[in-house]
């Protein structure tokens, strides 16, 4: 009874799902299954190797812990401010490059890559020393008469989390830039031409043709900075170790002295990393709903 | 033809990295090797060479297979191989900081070997330091290198304030804050820097034979009249400028090695990293710590940052693991005197006995500076320890950030850092 | 005239600035790697004559040259291994979507949001278990499907023509044939681009490497490097010309494909 376009789908869909297969099963493998066995360690607890089930006392734990609500407050202050920072710095930067009488185009971009690549135990010894008493910072702020003598960045609780986050926009804004001027440069310059003689200001088609043909690249740049900004662990450790205090300590920093600095509770840090996931899985999934669309 | 050839190239490439993996297994037959794993090949590491030279000599077949793992990895690595029962992942013998050691043998007690009873001569090591490995009353670590601590200062510049080297031996506390500001009023030098108040704290707290913890294992912060005494103290360096607070050890070494700080106060290890300012040879002097005034106990003397060898439960020749640490670290003089340049200090008590320790140190204006590290060693006060000991210190650490930063009032800080320790231990 | 060339001076000049802060690091590294260990830390900003000391103590230190062909073979393997994987699951994912393999993909990309540290335990346990350690099959295979990666290829796969699919099918090639013949090639830059970023990523991922490389043979440029902080004695030196030997593959790679890096891109946002 079935006609024949509708074999060929089939036939085609099944070609897909075998296309998929491979990574698929790998992603299972390698990350679903452990995610299980954690989510299955969330319910338990003890020290060490000796663990019992304990329920959703875990869970319940999270919300009495000083520690980690600190550590989720920081977090969510660095998600917040960074990763705006970082998509909006990126794609003016992309705008700016993307002018085709540009010169040195090949340089700068690859000047503004560089820190990405740059090992982080040399930026953070690199930050330390500029954002010191007697740093490069310091020096310029009290020429410039701003301060008096100088401050000690990252010895202050808020002047730390600055220095973190610049840290961060720092390494990853020229990555993010590489997806935007990639996305620009596909842009039919026509367009831009016919704005012009419609009396379109350069702000104006900026917001009104720019944005709109980068939305599918917002969303993919959107989803991986989220998602990293929540799981903030390098900067943490290496830049402030999570210090003064633990004023610029992490979530995914704790979780990791929960299990490997402090007496050891893998069910805790498990359960702790499922809340990451709910947080993050939230917020992607309405970003796919709204975002991912096929015209 | 070519895209073909292309994917033939890419699944080739990946089989052939399949077909490459090699599987490395102990072998079973060589008894006369111990595998070890620990950090630093110029301090640790080449220890570990010295003492296998030494061991061969009466045991040709022997053999040491060291693999540098540093502090972190090897506990990643015995929590993941205790958790999957793989313990013979594990090498026969690992390192361990002092600080840390408790915790990992109370963590894991599965993945270590009860030493107590091969025959090791504890007695010949100083007790502060085989109390670390102790647990109640049985060992389970071989004691290394001295943490003893030492005050440094810059001869040179304590000079210009008008003072010397003795002004400050046999201080208090009080007493060297009110020199320090002196010193920084005249000179422009603060007299000591750190990462935070880490080490200062654990030092300052270690001198007074107290710690975070009674007796009984009891949490003792919020009502512990030393730790109460050093946030004061500490608060106030900060604030009078006497002590500057750094992030991370780049920055804490480079601002002594550059002269920015006229002194420092660690762990005797801390010699290596001094002289690497080679500029300033001469300049400096060592003398003992200031004291906590008025608190039970308190002494000039103190230990930050020495390491311990523990034995794993993996380990198939505990007694050659023993003997050969007893004819080295616990029995070798020749060992620790060769080893004393890169600065690790025995704590193996007969090893100061050795006419090497009396050298004068050119570097700290010709003090011998390696007996007065084993003379302050037999007055280091044995303090207590306990397996949340690094929680305890973050947490007082994080008291003292808020009392300095936020202005907060030190005994509701203190009273919450008990609390964060306690909730930590009600897991 | 005016007009068009003050705001190019401008433009120009931000660049410029933008570029020179993030170059720092870099000059900063190469300097640091000719001074000796207390200038390193101590703010020297001027070249120094300790280049060779600093490359004799860690040779003499170190076993270099193994680790970092180490690091080539498994960074190397990884991303081969990963682009073939990632870009036939993109392809399928796109070319033969539905609403099905939408809502797996939705699903799959709970994978990266869990951190690290909480799945290693579990997948160590599953290693030990296939004895898969201090295998280098056991150090690619985490890395080969990335969901990031099967995205990133999902995306470019919508600017790819369906026509020339349809036209293929009607002249009987094969469906595998399709994607080797004419969208392996047709989307190199994507390769280019996909290539930078997971050679960038298997370089650098360490965390993994020492958990399951105890063997002395396996360790790789980056686990050294991560040692060298361990000391009593940090030999700042000699730490960061390591570092700089460790950042410059990756900066090699993106040199080689960077043309390529910016067009692969490109792609994600048609259709």
């Amino acid at each position: 009874m079935k006609n024949r376009t509708i074999g060929i789908r089939q036939r085609q869909s099944m070609t897909g799902w075998a296309f998929l297969t491979p990574a698929v099963i790998l992603l299972v493998v390698m990350n679903f299954v452990p995610i299980f066995q954690a989510l299955l360690m969330s319910f338990q607890s003890g020290r060490g190797a000796q663990m019992k089930w304990s329920g959703i006392g875990n869970y319940l734990r999270m919300f009495k812990d000083s520690v980690f609500l600190q550590s989720m407050k920081n977090t969510g202050l660095y998600m917040v401010v960074t990763v705006p920072l970082m998509i909006i710095i990126g794609i003016l930067l992309a705008v700016l490059l993307n002018d085709p009488q540009l010169k040195l185009k090949g340089v700068y971009r690859t000047c503004i890559f560089l820190p990405a690549a740059v090992s982080l135990v040399a930026s953070a010894v690199i930050f330390r020393s500029l954002f010191a008493t007697d740093g490069f910072v310091n020096m310029v702020l009290v020429r410039l008469g701003i301060l008096k003598r100088g401050y000690n960045f990252l010895g202050h609780p808020a002047s730390a989390k600055i220095v973190l986050m610049i840290m961060r926009v720092w390494r990853w804004v020229g990555y993010q830039m590489l997806f935007f001027l990639s996305a620009l440069q596909n842009i039919d310059p026509g367009v831009y031409e016919a704005a012009k003689i419609d009396g379109a200001t350069s702000v104006q088609s900026f917001f009104r043709i720019t944005l709109p043909l980068l939305k599918p690249m917002i969303l993919y740049t959107l989803i991986m900075c989220i998602n990293s900004a929540i799981q903030v662990y390098d900067e943490s450790v290496n830049l402030t170790g999570g210090g003064p205090g633990n004023s610029t300590l992490a979530m995914a920093h704790h979780i990791y002295n929960t299990s490997f600095v402090n007496v050891p509770n893998f069910g805790y840090s498990c359960a702790m990393s499922m809340l990451i996931l709910v947080v993050v899985g939230v917020l992607t999934f309405i970003q796919m709903k709204a975002g991912d669309t096929r015209e | 033809m070519k895209k073909q050839f292309l994917a033939a190239v890419l699944s080739a490439a990946m089989i052939g990295t399949m077909m490459l993996s090699g599987t490395a297994a102990a072998a079973e037959d060589t008894v006369q090797t111990l595998t070890v794993w620990c950090w630093d090949p110029n301090y640790n590491i080449n220890a570990l060479r010295v003492a296998e030279r030494i061991y061969q000599q009466d045991h040709p077949g022997f053999t040491l297979d060291i693999l540098e793992r540093n502090a972190q990895e090897t506990i990643e690595k015995l929590a993941t191989s205790t958790t999957s029962g793989k313990m013979d992942e594990l090498p026969d013998v690992m390192l361990f900081d002092d600080t840390m050691v408790k915790q990992e043998l109370l963590s894991y007690p599965e993945a270590f070997t009860d030493l107590t009873d091969l025959g090791f001569n504890y007695d010949e090591f100083s007790p502060s330091k085989v109390a670390f490995s102790t647990i109640e009353g049985r060992n389970y670590g071989i004691p290394f290198d001295s943490g003893t601590a030492l005050a440094f200062y810059r001869t040179d510049v304590l000079e210009e304030a008008g003072y010397t080297i003795d002004d400050f031996t046999d201080i208090t506390w009080d007493e060297f804050i009110e020199k320090g500001k002196v010193v920084l009023e005249k000179t422009g030098h603060a007299l000591l820097n750190g990462m935070g108040a880490y080490n200062q704290v654990a030092i300052m707290l270690a001198s007074a034979g107290s710690g975070y913890f009674d007796e009984d294992g009891n949490l003792n912060i919020a009502d512990n009249k030393a730790i109460k005494e050093i946030v004061r103290i500490y608060t106030e360096m900060v604030n009078g400028g006497v002590y500057m607070e750094e992030t991370g050890w780049d920055m804490y070494l480079g601002n002594i090695n550059n002269g920015t700080v006229a002194g420092a106060m660690n762990g005797c290890w801390m010699m290596a990293s001094l002289q690497a300012a080679e500029d300033q040879s001469g300049l400096w002097a060592v003398t003992n710590l200031p004291k906590l005034d008025g608190i039970e106990g308190a002494t000039n003397y103190s230990s930050q940052g020495g390491s311990t060898w523990t034995i794993s439960s993996n380990c198939q020749n505990p007694e050659l693991a023993v003997d050969f640490f007893k004819s080295t670290f616990g029995g070798s003089t020749e060992l620790y005197d060769e080893i004393l340049p890169t600065g690790a200090v025995a704590t193996w008590l007969p090893a100061a006995d050795s006419e090497k320790y009396e050298e004068p140190v050119a570097f700290f204006s010709d003090q011998p500076v390696f007996s007065i590290i084993t003379q302050y060693s037999a007055d280091i006060p044995i303090f207590i320890t306990n397996a949340y000991d690094s929680s305890a210190r973050n947490a007082v650490v994080n008291a003292i950030t808020n009392v300095i930063y936020s202005g907060a009032e030190i005994d509701a800080e203190l009273q919450a850092a008990e609390d964060t320790v306690a909730f930590e231990m009600s897991a | 005239m005016n007009k068009k060339i003050l705001p190019r001076i401008a433009k120009n000049a931000i660049l410029i600035v933008i570029s020179l802060f993030c170059v720092f690091p870099l000059f900063w590294m190469i300097i640091a790697a000719t001074n000796k260990s207390s200038d390193v830390i101590g703010g020297r900003l001027v070249p120094g004559t300790y280049l060779m000391e600093n490359f004799k103590s860690l040779t003499t230190t170190y076993e270099v040259l193994p680790a970092l062909i180490n690091s080539v073979k498994y960074s190397v393997a990884t991303s081969l291994a990963s682009i073939v994987v990632c870009s036939i699951a993109g392809y399928g994912f796109e070319i033969y979507h539905d609403k099905h393999k939408d809502k797996l993909f939705r699903v799959l990309m709970l994978t990266m949001m869990v951190p690290f540290t909480a799945t290693m335990i579990p997948l160590y346990r599953m290693y030990a278990r296939f004895n898969l350690l201090n295998t280098t099959i056991g150090f690619i295979l985490p890395s080969v499907s990335m969901i990031a990666m099967i995205m990133l290829f999902r995306q470019n796969s919508r600017a790819f023509p369906m026509e020339i699919i349809e036209s293929a099918r009607i002249d009987g090639d094969s469906e595998l044939g399709i994607f080797f013949r004419m969208y392996v090639p047709s989307m190199k830059p994507t390769y280019a681009a996909a290539m930078t970023i997971t050679f960038m990523n298997a370089w650098n991922n360490f965390m993994w490497a020492r958990l399951i490389m105890s063997d002395a043979s396996t360790q790789t440029f980056p686990m050294l490097v991560s040692n060298m902080t361990a000391g009593h004695f940090v030999d700042y030196g000699q730490l960061m010309l390591s570092v700089l030997i460790s950042t410059l593959p990756t900066i090699v790679v993106f040199f080689a494909l960077q043309k390529s890096f910016v067009a692969g891109m490109t792609g994600a946002v048609k259709g």
